[in-house]
């Protein structure tokens, strides 16, 4: 399999109900998504979006159907592996933020890493140059409930990029904002689509689509238009999860 | 691992922290357990050092004959309770005390015979005072001192009498009534001596000697007809032969009785146990008793915990979302659990000796503390916190986390 490859589904449904009552989420639903894409998914209410970033970020299992993330066939994986993979692979940033409220900016950011094992000290330095990344860096002893709106989502993209997964995936992160904070939000997510970052972005705004190099229109649980704006030649530096991790950690020195 | 659960424990410490309230009558509910358990133990413990500590005072050569029924375990916790067995005739007879005495090695014998009686002088009347009957020999074995007057010995007449200091009082509002007379069963008996006051009323005979007048055996048993022996005191020649001794006795009591054993020979450690299972049946009641609030305070528990992950199951949605797994949220969730029973029995144990030192200040049974306490109160945590921790648990465990993180906070 093409090592830029990390997202590869093919045949996928996903019913629910049964007999009569059936009803199809996503029917023999076929995608491919390389490295370094950013993929926007559109479409109207109830066309199988969500559903698609939750089978996708492993909250979720098709009924039916193949998916391969990182060349790894994840279709029948037990429920502890795919923690593990959400853990390590994936990044999720939700628009209704989904920070925990009694934790602090800091620890909320952190949250990832408790789950690979990784010391306190660690985690939080980690947290910390996530958050300075974010000009939130004054922030990190403050409450979810004492940041706005454009704030809180930054925090949860931080968190969704603390632990270097191979995929963002991002459920209309600008849907509760307003159009300026959700423009500092999509430069954030293009930055980070620019080192290299595989981004899916679920969204109703057709004016978000300038950010993407690839727009997927979905109609009733299936593609009805598939546009890449930019060829897979010129994806921002399709690089592998090894040079990517080695110029990450650089770039991390070079702030200090 | 070890991270994860040092980062789990802190979590814990938090969401205990953040509902203080909540948590602390959560505590108290396994504490209020708790404390009775260490306080039933605490004071059966002590009656039974007590005992121990009178079994040292006499001497480790002691041997200790015991009448014992041949009946099931139900009916004789029922004939305790109703004292039915008080009735019954003892299985000890005088032949067997010269029996005894007849045994090789065999220095002192001491028969103690009950019998609750009305006592009577010209000044008062003690309705269902205790009456030992005994030998001379008692006084060998038992180390009492006498205030005022002899204890029984061969010298008196058939008709003397000791008394107890608390009975001495009673009977004729005097410490020292040597040379006045009673009437006991239509007789008259004189009193020889006075015993001193005795600071330790359990013992292993199961008689308070302050309330006890002590007559001769056999003028006992020939004015009632008959004896009941509770216990037979020996005393050996040797401790070192303390064994093949109790053997003997044992042999030659068979032979009296063609070969029944509805009798007990016990020496040492054994001895001290309590004759009477009256203690063991009530004590076990109480921590019968006990152990249903620990239950209750358990259900507790479980209650607060089904609360908190309801309460939680956006945030379980979260965890699970940026890569807990079913395990790390049983494991976070049985900690905080484990936590709230732990607090509360260490609340219990202070609080459960802080009540057996109240008890100590009206009763002789000092607060007794061993290691078998505190295994009891570990163990009875431990298990609390399995057994109530883990359905919350497992229920916040085995949410799926879409779900979970639509359900709104």
């Amino acid at each position: 399999m093409d090592d830029n490859i990390v997202i590869k589904m093919s045949g996928l449904t996903k019913r629910y109900g049964y007999g009569d009552t059936a009803s199809f989420a996503l029917q023999d639903f076929d995608l491919t998504i390389k490295r370094g894409e950013f993929v926007m998914i559109m479409g109207p209410s109830g066309c199988g979006k969500t559903t698609l970033l939750n089978i996708i970020g492993l909250l979720d299992r098709a009924t039916d159907g193949e998916y391969y993330l990182n060349g790894e066939d994840v279709s029948d994986i037990s429920s502890a592996r795919q923690a593990r993979l959400r853990a390590k692979k994936i990044g999720f940033i939700f628009q209704d933020f989904n920070l925990i409220q009694n934790l602090t900016v800091i620890e909320n950011v952190a949250l990832p890493l408790v789950y690979v094992n990784r010391p306190r000290t660690v985690r939080l330095k980690a947290a910390s140059n996530a958050l300075k990344r974010f000009h939130l860096g004054e922030r990190e002893y403050y409450h979810p409930s004492q940041l706005s709106g454009g704030q809180k989502q930054r925090v949860a993209i931080a968190r969704a990029i603390v632990s270097d997964p191979e995929i963002i995936l991002a459920d209309e992160p600008t849907g509760n904002l307003d159009s300026r904070s959700s423009s500092i939000v999509m430069d954030e997510l293009k930055a980070i689509h620019e080192e290299g970052n595989t981004i899916i972005m679920v969204t109703h705004n057709p004016a978000l689509t300038v950010y993407a190099t690839r727009v997927i229109n979905m109609l009733d649980g299936q593609i009805a238009t598939d546009v890449k704006t930019v060829s897979d030649y010129n994806l921002p530096q399709p690089i592998n999860a090894k040079t990517k991790k080695h110029r990450r950690r650089k770039s991390h020195k070079g702030e200090k | 691992m070890a991270l994860l659960f040092k980062t789990h424990l802190r979590l814990a410490r938090a969401s205990i922290r953040q509902n203080r309230t909540r948590s602390f009558l959560t505590c108290l509910g396994i504490a209020i357990g708790i404390a009775s358990i260490t306080l039933i133990l605490s004071l059966t413990g002590s009656i039974s050092s007590l005992i121990r500590h009178e079994a040292t005072n006499i001497g480790s050569d002691l041997i200790v004959v015991r009448p014992t029924h041949s009946k099931d375990a139900v009916t004789s916790i029922v004939e305790e309770l109703t004292s039915a067995n008080s009735f019954e005739k003892s299985s000890l007879s005088l032949l067997d005390v010269s029996t005894i005495s007849a045994v090789e090695g065999v220095t002192a014998t001491a028969p103690i015979a009950i019998s609750t009686n009305t006592l009577m002088n010209e000044e008062n009347i003690v309705p269902s005072a205790t009456v030992v009957g005994t030998t001379p020999e008692f006084h060998t074995i038992e180390p009492l001192t006498l205030k005022y007057g002899v204890f029984l010995n061969d010298k008196n007449s058939a008709n003397a009498a000791v008394i107890g200091q608390q009975l001495a009082l009673e009977l004729y509002n005097s410490s020292n009534p040597v040379g006045r007379t009673l009437s006991f069963y239509g007789q008259r008996f004189i009193i020889v001596g006075v015993l001193d006051e005795i600071e330790e009323s359990v013992n292993f005979d199961n008689v308070n000697f302050n309330k006890t007048l002590f007559i001769n055996i056999e003028t006992m048993e020939n004015l009632m007809g008959y004896v009941q022996i509770q216990q037979i005191n020996v005393r050996a020649l040797n401790t070192s032969l303390l064994e093949p001794i109790a053997g003997n006795i044992a042999t030659a009591l068979k032979e009296n009785r063609y070969g029944d054993t509805n009798f007990s020979v016990s020496y040492g450690d054994s001895i001290s146990h309590p004759a009477s299972s009256l203690l063991g049946i009530i004590s076990g009641m109480l921590a019968l008793v006990a152990g249903i609030s620990l239950v209750v305070g358990g259900i507790g528990i479980m209650n607060i915990m089904l609360v908190s992950v309801s309460e939680r199951t956006h945030e379980i949605g979260i965890r699970k979302a940026v890569g807990a797994s079913a395990r790390n949220i049983l494991m976070q969730f049985m900690l905080e659990a484990f936590i709230l029973s732990f607090l509360g029995s260490v609340l219990g144990l202070f609080l459960g000796y802080f009540l057996a030192f109240l008890v100590s200040l009206i009763t002789p049974f000092s607060p007794y503390a061993s290691w078998e306490i505190i295994v009891v109160t570990v163990l009875s945590t431990i298990i609390v916190g399995i057994v109530f921790g883990t359905y919350p648990a497992l229920k916040a465990a085995s949410k799926r986390p879409i779900d979970s993180l639509r359900h709104l906070q």
